[in-house]
């Protein structure tokens, strides 16, 4: 699910950018430095849509460098148990496949793969039903539910299955072909 | 014994013969034997002995003989069986065993191991007690056609009502008056120790018999006893668990010889050995406790061809210590065949996998399968061979020995193979159970999610609320069921939904993590974190994590991703752990202990365009096995990269490469970074011939420095092949401070050193060693200028692109210390590109910052310095040895000197000074700062060797090479050693006290200290009027 928060954050700033354009260096480093993270709290920083306020700076005594405490707003995405997402097969194989929903990675695992869909090794690995109608290789994009999730540091990964209704592959890229 | 039997028989006197038995019976147990565990086999004498024990056993449940009712049977029984000793014997068996299972439940478990025990000596006593009464004479005529009766309850239709009725009103009236005389449960310690057998008792005696005859030799010799009463022996005893040994009590080992004359059974020519006094309760005592094997439960084999496998128990036989288990057969059905038809079958060693047994590829090798109904059961068997089969299992039946029975953990895949396909494992609620009695204590915790699988509330949910040992109350998920509910906690099992990030404690997975993928019944399905694989585990050993680890990350002191250094030439990364082989990823399993140590450090290696990749930045393999990949650099080591692909699951998503094949994706961070530095590169250099050179650079350095500055650095800082190895060192500080020996290889900033002292090789750091005094010069420069210049060798020594990093991170304040006080106002102009540089790598900046004025204390340097050839020559050029400046900190040095020495010392130098004014600027500056490294003789210092222990010594002599001859004590008094330069901290003086000034212009006046200004002393200079303003540093309190 996506977020518009406010977050915070202290910035250090090498002395050597106090000039005119320090708030212009502040905010391009802000987003140099945020974009892209993932806190366990908050999901993935996608992208920072303002600054609300900059603090005032503090020398930080022997490196010259200053702190601003800076505040900001930004979008977050952070998956949750039971959210529906689309995604992107990035790998298919007999355990199940890889998608991505973002910058989320996400496992479906063959038991959360309707039953009558069967693993297909070879060349493009993929999971076909008996009667070939629906197939899910790389590439293509499924609907999911995300059943579970795992929150690190530095990273979120998710579990989601197909299993239900309303779910499994919404575009085939091997269909077209 | 016979101290005990006399009170016995005095005992007797007054009361009958029960109570004699139950006397006998006591004592025997208290005196902590179990000299009889059959028994109770009353008027079944006649049959053979095997039969005999065997039904005594049976009886065992019978013999209990509290209440009066029994009493007064057992009375009446007993009365009769007085008369033939043998029957006596029996009774007084299974008295015993009935006493066991009252009084003392602990022991007397009802006879895995079982005893056949003989007890003669209280016969003779009896019969003549029994004869001298009327009562017991009478019994025993009318008795004796009697004795086979096999029921008690036939007894009571005895003709002498009235004799027997008299007999046991005495009796009871005997246990009213002294009702529980022998069964006073509160036995002392005291008394239980004086029951143990003691000198004046009989000895046991441990006589060999033949195998397998035990209880025949010991019946045998029963009946001989009875046979012969002059026989002087007590009692006999065979053990079940003991082969090829009875036991014989005696007094005397005549007296066991005589009983065992004649007794095939017994070998003549071996000597009966006596068992000494102290283990003589052991023989009698039991030990392992009897496990109640049910059927159903889950068992191991411990010998022969189906060692180690896993049965299942289906029918016990405790009275033949037999169990009939299924198992699944490992059956080599074409040998089998070959026999069958009379081939030669050739032994094989191996041992066949096991399979379930198939009637049709059994019959498709002409092997014969009968179908048999088996007469208990009522089940279908197929035999083949004298093996039977049913349902593909083998049910075999085996000796209770020759099982393992506790502490069995079947494992998931075992469990597997033996339920059948058809089967429903979830629905063994046996075979569950089974897993259950290994649970760990504390097994539920509250708020466990649970699920019940006995019982009527049979698969309702709920959470754990409460535990109490064994019971659980849990709060069902029942709406209606508003109420705790207690549970036991075998009914109960812990559930887990699908999604749930849980952790496996027991098993062959234990400590992985993993998130559950699925649940079908009591069987998890986990995707491990880490290795992003299925593993099957049952929801008993699994507990909910809320850890936002990936399971076990740590063994010892590394954990997962580290980067580790295996030997010279290998290094990985833990996953399990990844070779650096480029290109090659080699898994190997290594064991900590092969693990030498833990690469901490932070490099940068060079991708194919010379770009500087550092770790987190995004690389991209171009070449190779792993081409196409990309991802952050995790780790770096020696131009190979480690990166780290999530796309990629083998490996944990490592893949090795090396530097040279990779690319830099734009966007990280500090890549930027790499490249500023490289370009600002030359104006390093620029810096370092230049600055370093002039101020008091001496020949043989500067111009070493100019042939090649970072030479240095490739020697020090690279491979080990540089001008140390083989080099006699001396370690100066850590674990080996003090040793010498020689260096056998450089790795990194490790050395790996022979100790001269021990036969052992240790690796040290680098900067714990010091050459001795005889070391050329070449080390020395080595060391130096690699810590000065290390930002040039990135790009100067393309053939090592890697070489910084060897160096501690350590190093580099030294070189920005050094470099910057003046270069930062000299040559700012020069170093445009650093500036740059520094975006975004605050490293660069926290090192520069560490050099403001106030930092650089000399002695982070001292450390690698002392013993240098140039040193020496240098204080030689100066024309002043004594004044000893001894360059413990090199850096120190050229600030320092006294003019004429600077002059004498640096003719070639000067010329490349241009920096000469810096140097003015400098000497005040960094000479206040290095204490203590002028020292000169008489001063008083401090000694630090070996941690904390300091103590007061006074400088002898400065020696060439900066350490100084010293003599404990304060007034030099002590012993004489040789201290380097950073084991001395100089004693400054207090007021009034006599002082040499160590350094500047006035080295080597002593004074007297009249008075503190701040950080300046007042000195009046010894033998004239004038006042000297000196810093207190350069002071040094004279011993005397």
């Amino acid at each position: 699910m996506f977020f518009h928060i406010v977050l915070e954050r202290n910035m250090q700033l090498h002395p050597r950018h106090f000039g005119p354009h320090l708030r212009d260096k502040l905010v391009s480093k802000l987003i140099k430095d945020v974009e892209g993270t993932c806190s366990g709290r908050h999901g993935f920083v996608v992208a920072i849509t303002g600054v609300e306020d900059v603090g005032k700076g503090l020398i930080r005594e022997g490196t010259g460098f200053v702190t601003f405490p800076v505040k900001y707003q930004c979008v977050v995405f952070r998956p949750f148990k039971g959210e529906i997402l689309e995604a992107v097969v990035t790998m298919v194989n007999k355990m199940g496949f890889f998608a991505e929903a973002g910058p989320v990675q996400i496992f479906v695992s063959n038991h959360l793969i309707p039953d009558d869909m069967e693993f297909q090794s070879g060349d493009v690995p993929n999971y076909t039903t008996s009667d070939g109608s629906v197939k899910i290789q790389k590439e293509s994009e499924v609907r999911l539910k995300i059943i579970g999730t795992r929150v690190d540091a530095t990273e979120i990964f998710c579990i989601g299955t197909i299993k239900d209704d309303f779910l499994g592959v919404i575009s085939d890229p091997g269909a077209a072909v | 014994m016979p101290r005990r039997r006399h009170e016995e028989e005095e005992v007797e006197e007054e009361y009958d013969m029960e109570e004699e038995e139950e006397e006998e019976a006591e004592e025997e147990e208290e005196r902590g034997g179990k000299r009889s565990r059959r028994g109770g086999g009353r008027g079944k004498r006649s049959r053979g002995v095997q039969s005999y024990i065997d039904d005594m056993a049976s009886e065992d449940d019978d013999a209990d003989d509290d209440d009066d009712e029994d009493y007064r049977g057992d009375g009446r029984r007993r009365a009769p069986k007085k008369m033939k000793p043998p029957s006596y014997i029996d009774d007084m068996a299974g008295v015993v065993e009935g006493e066991d299972s009252d009084d003392d439940g602990s022991d007397a478990e009802p006879a895995n191991n079982c005893v056949t025990a003989v007890t003669c000596a209280p016969l003779r006593s009896i019969s003549g007690f029994i004869d001298d009464t009327d009562a017991g004479a009478e019994i025993r005529d009318n008795n004796v056609g009697r004795r086979p009766i096999p029921h008690s309850s036939s007894m009571m239709d005895d003709d002498d009502d009235e004799e027997v009725e008299e007999i046991v009103r005495r009796l009871q009236k005997k246990y009213e008056t002294e009702p529980h005389f022998d069964y006073d449960e509160e036995v002392t310690e005291v008394e239980q120790q004086a029951l143990l057998p003691s000198v004046k008792d009989p000895k046991l005696w441990m006589v060999k018999c033949a195998i397998g005859h035990e209880r025949e030799t010991a019946v045998c010799l029963m009946q001989k006893f009875i046979d012969r009463p002059d026989l002087q022996i007590k009692s006999v005893v065979a053990l079940e668990h003991l082969k090829n040994f009875i036991y014989i009590e005696a007094e005397k080992e005549a007296h066991v010889k005589e009983a065992c004359r004649g007794l095939r059974n017994i070998f003549a020519s071996a000597r009966p050995t006596l068992v000494p006094i102290r283990e003589m309760s052991d023989v009698l005592s039991v030990k392992s406790k009897s496990v109640d094997l049910s059927m159903d439960s889950w068992v191991r084999m411990k010998l022969g061809l189906y060692k180690g496998d896993l049965a299942k128990v289906v029918a016990v036989d405790s009275a033949h210590q037999k169990v009939t288990v299924k198992l699944i057969p490992r059956i080599d059905l074409q040998a089998l065949a070959n026999k069958l038809e009379g081939h030669e079958v050739t032994k094989k060693s191996f041992i066949p996998p096991p399979r379930f047994f198939s009637v049709d590829e059994a019959r498709e090798l002409h092997i014969r399968v009968e179908s048999k109904r088996d007469r208990e059961s009522g089940e279908y068997f197929d035999v083949v061979n004298g093996l039977q089969f049913n349902d593909g299992f083998l049910h075999k039946t085996f000796s209770i020995r020759s099982i393992r029975i506790q502490n069995i953990k079947p494992s998931f895949d075992e469990l597997e193979k033996f339920n059948k396909p058809s089967d429903d494992l979830n629905e063994d609620v046996a075979s569950l159970s089974a897993l259950f009695a290994n649970r760990k204590k504390g097994h539920f915790m509250k708020g466990d999610a649970v699920i019940v699988i006995k019982g009527d509330l049979k698969n309702l949910k709920g959470s754990v609320e409460k535990v109490e040992d064994d019971t659980v109350h849990i709060q069902p998920k029942q709406p209606r069921l508003p109420r705790t509910l207690a549970f036991s906690e075998k009914d109960l099992c812990k559930y887990f939904n699908p999604g749930d990030h849980v952790k496996i404690i027991s098993g062959v997975q234990e400590g992985a993590m993993g998130m559950v993928v699925k649940v079908e019944g009591h069987v998890l399905t986990i995707l491990s974190d880490t290795t992003k694989e299925h593993i099957r585990v049952f929801a008993d050993h699994v507990v909910e994590s809320s850890e936002a680890t990936t399971g076990i990350t740590r063994i010892g002191d590394y954990e997962l991703h580290d980067l580790v250094l295996l030997n010279n030439l290998s290094f990985g990364i833990i996953i399990r752990v990844l070779k650096g082989v480029p290109g090659k990823p080699e898994l190997a399993l290594v064991k900590p202990r092969e693990i030498k140590s833990k690469i901490d450090r932070r490099t940068s290696a060079k991708d194919r365009y010379n770009n500087i990749v550092s770790t987190k930045d995004i690389v991209r393999v171009v070449e190779g096995a792993c081409k196409g990949k990309q991802g952050p650099v995790e780790r770096i080591h020696r131009g190979i990269l480690f990166i780290y692909d999530r796309h990629y699951l083998e490996h944990s998503g490592f893949i090795c490469a090396n530097a040279q094949t990779c690319l830099l994706v734009g966007g990280g961070t500090s890549s930027h970074c790499g490249n500023a530095m490289h370009t600002a590169n030359p104006s390093f250099r620029a810096f370092s011939s230049r600055i370093f050179q002039p101020p008091g650079r001496l020949p043989p350095r500067g111009s070493h420095m100019n042939s090649g500055g970072r030479f240095g650095g490739t020697g020090s800082g690279g491979r080990g092949h540089d001008a140390m190895v083989n080099r006699c060192i001396k370690i100066i500080s850590g674990p080996y401070k003090g040793y010498r020996g020689r260096v056998k290889e450089v790795t990194g900033a490790l050395v790996r050193i022979e100790l001269d002292s021990q036969m052992k090789i240790v690796t040290v750091k680098r900067q714990d060693i010091s050459d001795t005094a005889a070391v050329a010069t070449p080390f020395r420069e080595t060391r130096y200028p690699s810590g000065v210049e290390i930002p040039v060798h990135p790009s100067q020594t393309p053939l090592h692109p890697i070489q910084t990093p060897t160096w501690d991170s350590g190093a580099t304040p030294i070189r920005d210390g050094m470099r910057t006080p003046m270069p930062s106002r000299a040559w700012v102009p020069m170093s445009p590109a650093r500036d740059n540089g520094e975006d975004g790598d605050p490293s660069v900046w926290a090192s520069s910052a560490a050099y403001q004025p106030g930092t650089p204390r000399s002695r982070p340097y001292e450390a690698p310095t002392p013993g240098s050839g140039w040193a020496t020559g240098w204080g030689d050029a100066a024309g002043n040895p004594t004044s000893t400046n001894v360059p413990s900190t090199p850096i120190g040095q050229p600030m320092t000197p006294g003019p004429p020495s600077y002059l004498a010392g640096t003719p070639s130098g000067q010329p490349m000074t241009p920096g000469d004014a810096g140097l003015d600027l400098l000497s005040p500056l960094i000479g206040g700062e290095t204490e203590g490294n002028w020292l000169l003789p008489d001063v008083l210092v401090n000694v630090s060797r070996g941690g904390d222990e300091v103590s007061h010594a006074v400088v002898k002599e400065v020696l060439p090479d900066g350490s100084c001859r010293v003599s404990l004590g304060l007034l030099g008094d002590g012993d004489e050693l040789i201290a380097t330069a950073n084991e001395l901290e100089v004693v400054r003086p207090k007021k009034n006290e006599k002082l040499r000034i160590m350094n500047g212009a006035m080295r080597g006046v002593t004074g007297k200290l009249i008075g503190i200004d701040g950080s300046d002393g007042i000195v009046r200079v010894e033998g004239s009027l004038d006042m000297k303003i000196v810093d207190m540093v350069i002071l040094g309190k004279l011993a005397f």
